[in-house]
């Protein structure tokens, strides 16, 4: 062999050889290339607001303040923490935010847990069926229970609206603590992020070592001190990850508290958008900086968690609690009603508004009489005679609502496959790089967006892109950008979930074989596994079909399902939101359905991923 | 030709050395296993040579090619690198069928090769075939099943085995239905006279164009073989899976998956895989540590077999000291990351390098025995050993102890050196995995003594003596005494351990002996295998006998 020859290569052939060798694994350059483009997309909106705070905004607070119209200045911070308005623009929002929070966490886990732990570890009955109708509240758009909270208990004395249900048909008016505010936002919200909790702990309950227990019944421990010293410890894991999730996406929704009259961070923030800019920006930064402390915990909490994945072993079965012959049923009938409220009645409820002649008169149900029932909110074809629809179009002909809808498709096929396939790629690619420091940042960096709360995230991109420079507002494309970055997270996790399960020799043995990068994707890992890269598209195609937080400051009224609803609340056109409520909602069980029927993929495995 | 060179090669995570400054010749047609406990870094060499894993540092070639050279940055992905490798797991692609397995590899070879006519090839295949058509009817009909039917893919599985034919080719053969009729033989004349004017017709399209068809059925123009880069064509493809699926006899599970094949069906199929773009290099990580006892064995005479067949270069790795033994033309044995022994496996066997070595290869165990002496002037060594026994130990080939002595400090003072100029370098990384020497087992029937001893200063003039359990004799005129304190038949052999003082010690008797527990004994030790070591470093002096006085 000639070694002299090769003895002394020039530095740049070094450099060429390494360069070469780097990019020969594709999982390289996605981690590069993503690695870039994440950064870009999470930074930079966020270094946007924060500059944004600074600025000056013509025709604002600021602008008033300083008497000047450009430059920087700080008063958006002194104005906002320590002016009269602090108060109301600061800290009651701030409170209300963390209270709001805090609470959902609690409901959900209580709720979510109790579930968990009745559907898995005891013989409790019609477990199949109540297992698929508690994670409906998950799927439905977060405003339903508040709308459907506000359809059941308001009441023309109580909060001055049209009456509800109850006020309606037995005259029972509940206060107004129950009616709006604190207590309805933290129910509904944390009832919508129950399923969380749900599959997260189940999941552990599921994979548990019945002999772990077992061991602590042979040395005769009562049962409680089992539940309590020795199950509920080993979900602990769980019930933090919940913590970390329901927190920051309850921190961030929007049309909970304002459809039940909280003053939240994120309403305040709408609210104060147009007059007070540079402040909003500053809540808008509070909210990020929640989300950012909560990534932190998230990393400490997953290094702690490996103490505990030797116990997440399958083996053995699980013994499951005797309820009693009365009480399993008793219990599941109990939950048959909750999951009913919660789940099916929602649908009758919407279903049942956009039928009634006018919002509130349930006439009908004492009545009996079908002639006060009309179907002209869905069938009116000609605008000028209708005097009650103010111009408005039946909803099977109305064009706003049926061009909303086509906006909403498309924004949701398009954020799907984006980031499902970003997602899925990075997942792919920090598996097989699982040492890299750098596979580890662009994990966390693709992670971030999603315990961002939305409206500080919505707020971010609306800023960065909505200016004199780059005006995006209004379009497509920025509403999928913003979206793909969003939910990139859901696809991530999921792929990187599967692909660690997948051993790495199977994609060896392709590599052995000379088999090119793409055709090893196409024919062994993605068939292999199809169903958890599937809910990884399919995540974020249902979460985009009923977003609102995230998306309202992007774009107009009418611009996308979600917003267009506020359009015809705004009017008072009840029949008309709750009609486009009705047919969102049977959209996406419909496509979840179908999508399971015909992949075996569903949204629990998405969601269980850590 | 493919032989594999590694220089200096390091893998490290962190302070772990999986493996440490390796440098390892692998000549061509070889059959070397990595062998060495579990841990010692045997499959991440393993790994390192396919591609599968980056080494630290340290310079990897196959052929003349270099695949990997850590200073000047080359790392030539795996699948350039043109070998073949069996997983301990098999790595069956469970969403495809066997044969998708085997075929999905071929399909994407794209090298430069000759065209073939396969339709002319496939024809004359069909005429010689049909000469004997006799034999085709016989192999048929021997496919008929309770119900007086054909069972059409048992007919298929044999036409393609007996004749190594594709199955297209087996379908047109057994379209012809020669066994449906009385007189087959005019049928296949009327059969071998269609044929022959389709072949002909084929020539003289050739012809026209100015070209021919050699022996082997590729295209020639004048006399020249044509060759283009191209892909393998589907009856290549499905000659090759059928090829190799022959040679594991796995022709009847084409159409199942992976899951539906028992363990030693799998690992057949992941054999097959693997040998299906014949490979000058194969790689095997522990390819029989998921089987039962029976098909490993089995399998042990298949490999050896392919080996000879083949011709390919074989890297194989495994734990299990037998497997090692019997396949390997050499021995590669590995441990915490270092090289101890590489040689032919009697060579280890007779001649280990140090403590470790003869520890760890051979079954039932070598038997240490602690012993002091001096080297006398004729060079046979004066020893006492198993606590006052006095014996002499005749080395079979000359040595100067004192002579040998010196060369060791020389050594081990070079390798200070070297590790202190090393620990100059800001970059090296110490070894967290640190390097002991190997604690030696001298078994004894109250354990516990060991440790007392321990303390003593050991000097030049401390040797352990390794006496294979072979190299033991029962016999009346035996010069130890012991008695019998285990004694396991077999039928083939006795393995017995025997006391003697407080020592025990282990041999191997050959034939039909029962021997009772308890029973006084005398022994041999009677070989001119039996090995002396240097209890200071542990490594290998020389072997000789003992005289017992």
């Amino acid at each position: 062999m000639n070694r002299t020859e090769i003895k002394k290569p020039s530095r740049q052939v070094i450099v060429l050889n390494k360069v070469r060798a780097f990019f020969s694994k594709p999982q390289n350059t996605i981690l590069l290339l993503f690695g870039i483009v994440l950064t870009l997309t999470t930074f930079v909106p966020v270094i946007a607001i924060v500059n944004d705070t600074f600025a000056i905004h013509p025709g604002t607070i600021d602008a008033h303040l300083t008497k000047k119209v450009t430059g920087y200045s700080v008063v958006n911070y002194v104005d906002l923490f320590t002016s009269r308005l602090a108060k109301s623009n600061l800290w009651t929002p701030l409170t209300n935010t963390v209270l709001l929070a805090t609470f959902s966490c609690i409901v959900s886990i209580l709720y979510g847990g109790i579930f968990a732990f009745l559907v898995t570890r005891t013989n409790l009955k019609f477990k199949k069926y109540l297992s698929s109708i508690f994670i409906f509240p998950y799927i439905m758009p977060q405003w339903t229970l508040a709308v459907v909270w506000q359809n059941v208990f308001n009441s023309n004395v109580v909060t001055g609206t049209s009456n509800g249900l109850l006020a309606a048909m037995m005259e029972i008016y509940m206060p107004k603590w129950w009616c709006q505010g604190l207590f309805p936002s933290a129910l509904v919200l944390g009832l919508h992020y129950a399923p969380f909790a749900y599959i997260l702990i189940g999941g552990i309950f599921r994979n548990m070592d019945a002999n772990l227990e077992e061991a602590a019944t042979i040395l005769n421990t009562p049962k409680w001190k089992t539940m309590l010293r020795i199950t509920i410890p080993m979900v602990k894991p769980a019930i933090l990850s919940t913590i970390l999730l329901v927190f920051g996406s309850s921190m961030g929704s929007y049309p909970v508290p304002h459809y039940l009259g909280l003053t939240t961070l994120s309403t305040k923030y709408i609210s104060m958008n147009s007059k007070y800019t540079g402040e909003a920006s500053i809540l808008a930064i509070i909210m990020m900086v929640f989300g950012v402390a909560i990534l932190m915990m998230n990393q400490v909490s997953l290094r702690s968690r490996k103490s505990y994945t030797t116990v997440t072993g399958k083996s053995g079965q699980i013994s499951k609690i005797d309820l009693g012959k009365t009480g399993k049923s008793v219990i599941a009938f109990i939950f048959i009603i909750l999951t009913f409220f919660t789940s099916i009645f929602p649908i009758i409820s919407f279903a049942f508004e956009t039928i009634l002649p006018n919002p509130g008169d349930y006439s009908f149900l004492y009545t009996g009489n079908t002639g006060n029932l009309t179907s002209k909110w869905w069938l009116t074809r000609d605008n000028i005679a209708e005097k009650g629809m103010y111009g408005q179009q039946g909803i099977l002909y109305n064009p706003t609502i049926w061009n909303a809808f086509k906006g909403t498709l498309y924004v949701a096929v398009c954020c799907a496959l984006l980031a499902g396939t970003i997602g899925t790629l990075i997942g792919y690619s920090v598996s097989k790089n699982r040492r890299s420091k750098w596979a580890n940042y662009v994990n966390s960096v693709a992670f971030l967006p999603y315990l961002m709360p939305s409206i500080a995230v919505g707020a971010a991109f609306f800023i960065m892109f909505s200016n004199e420079r780059i005006n995006l507002f209004n379009t497509y494309a920025l509403l999928i950008i913003a979206g793909t970055v969003k939910y990139i997270p859901f696809a991530s996790r999921s792929s990187l979930n599967s692909m660690l399960q997948l051993s790495n020799e199977i994609e060896e043995a392709a590599i052995i074989h000379g088999i090119p990068w793409y055709k090893r994707m196409l024919r062994i890992i993605i068939p292999i596994q199809k169903s958890s890269i599937i809910s990884g598209y399919l995540l974020p195609f249902m979460t985009c079909l009923r977003e609102l937080s995230l998306f309202m400051l992007l774009c107009t009224q009418g611009f996308i399902v979600a917003t267009t609803l506020d359009y015809f609340d705004e009017m008072g056109l009840y029949a008309f939101s709750s009609a486009i409520n009705l047919i969102l909602i049977i959209m996406i069980l419909i496509s979840n359905s179908l999508v399971n029927k015909i992949t075996g993929a569903s949204l629990d495995k998405g969601i269980g991923g850590n | 030709m493919p032989d594999i060179k590694l220089t200096n090669v390091t893998k490290r995570w962190g302070k772990f050395y999986a493996v440490d400054n390796l440098n390892l010749d692998i000549e061509n047609n070889s059959f070397v296993t990595l062998l060495g406990p579990s841990g010692c870094g045997k499959t991440t060499t393993l790994r390192m040579i396919a591609g599968l894993e980056t080494p630290t540092s340290g310079r990897i070639t196959i052929g003349d090619k270099v695949v990997f050279d850590s200073e000047q940055g080359i790392n030539v992905p795996p699948n350039k690198r043109k070998v073949g490798f069996l997983f301990q797991n098999y790595a069956l692609w469970p969403n495809m069928t066997v044969y998708e397995n085997i075929a999905f590899g071929l399909s994407n070879i794209k090298e430069e090769l000759p065209i073939y006519d396969f339709s002319f090839k496939n024809t004359v295949k069909l005429i010689e075939i049909l000469k004997n058509d006799q034999e085709v009817v016989k192999l048929i009909r021997e496919c008929i099943d309770k119900n007086n039917k054909i069972d059409h893919n048992r007919v298929l599985i044999k036409l393609i085995d007996v004749y190594s034919i594709s199955e297209s080719t087996a379908k047109a053969l057994f379209g012809y239905k020669i066994h449906e009729v009385k007189d087959s033989r005019t049928a296949a004349k009327q059969i071998i006279d269609e044929l022959t004017k389709k072949a002909d017709e084929i020539r003289a399209g050739y012809s026209k164009k100015g070209q021919e068809l050699n022996e082997e059925c590729a295209v020639t123009e004048q006399g020249k073989v044509i060759t283009t880069v191209r892909n393998l064509s589907k009856e290549e493809i499905d000659l090759s899976v059928r090829r190799v699926a022959k040679i594991v006899k796995i022709g009847m599970f084409m159409d199942r998956y992976p899951a539906e094949l028992s363990g030693g069906q799998q690992q057949r199929v992941a054999i097959a895989r693997t040998l299906a773009p014949e490979p000058t290099v194969l790689f095997m990580d522990e390819p029989l540590s998921n089987l039962d006892a029976k098909l490993r064995l089995e399998m042990r005479y298949e490999l050896q077999r392919l080996h000879v067949e083949t011709g390919s270069t074989f890297v194989y790795v495994t734990h299990d000291q037998m497997e090692a033994m019997t396949l390997a033309t050499k021995i590669c044995l590995i441990n915490n990351g270092i090289l101890q022994q590489y040689a032919a496996p009697l060579e280890v066997y007779n001649k280990p390098n140090n403590l470790f070595v003869a520890d760890f290869v051979g079954n039932p165990s070598i038997n240490f025995i602690e012993a002091k002496g001096k080297q006398q002037e004729d060079g046979t060594i004066c020893i006492s050993m198993l606590d006052g026994i006095k014996a002499v130990f005749v080395p079979s080939a000359a040595v100067n102890l004192q002579k040998w002595f010196e060369e060791r400090d020389a050594s081990e003072d070079e390798e200070i050196l070297i590790k202190q100029k090393a620990l100059q370098d800001k970059r090296y990384v110490e070894k967290g995995n640190k390097d002991e020497a190997f604690k030696y087992k001298i078994t004894k029937v109250d354990n516990y003594e060991l440790d007392m001893e321990e303390e003593k200063v050991i000097t030049d003039e401390d040797f352990v003596i390794g006496v294979r359990p072979e190299c033991i004799s029962i016999t009346e005129d035996g010069a130890i005494e012991g008695i019998i304190y285990g004694a396991m038949p077999t039928g083939m052999e006795t393995t017995v351990k025997i006391r003697v003082g407080d020592f025990l010690l282990t041999g191997v008797i050959f034939g039909n002996v029962l021997y009772r527990i308890g029973a006084a004994v005398r022994i041999n030790i009677s070989s001119n295998n039996i090995t002396l070591y240097d209890r200071k470093s542990g490594k290998y002096i020389v072997s000789g006998s003992i005289q017992i006085n």
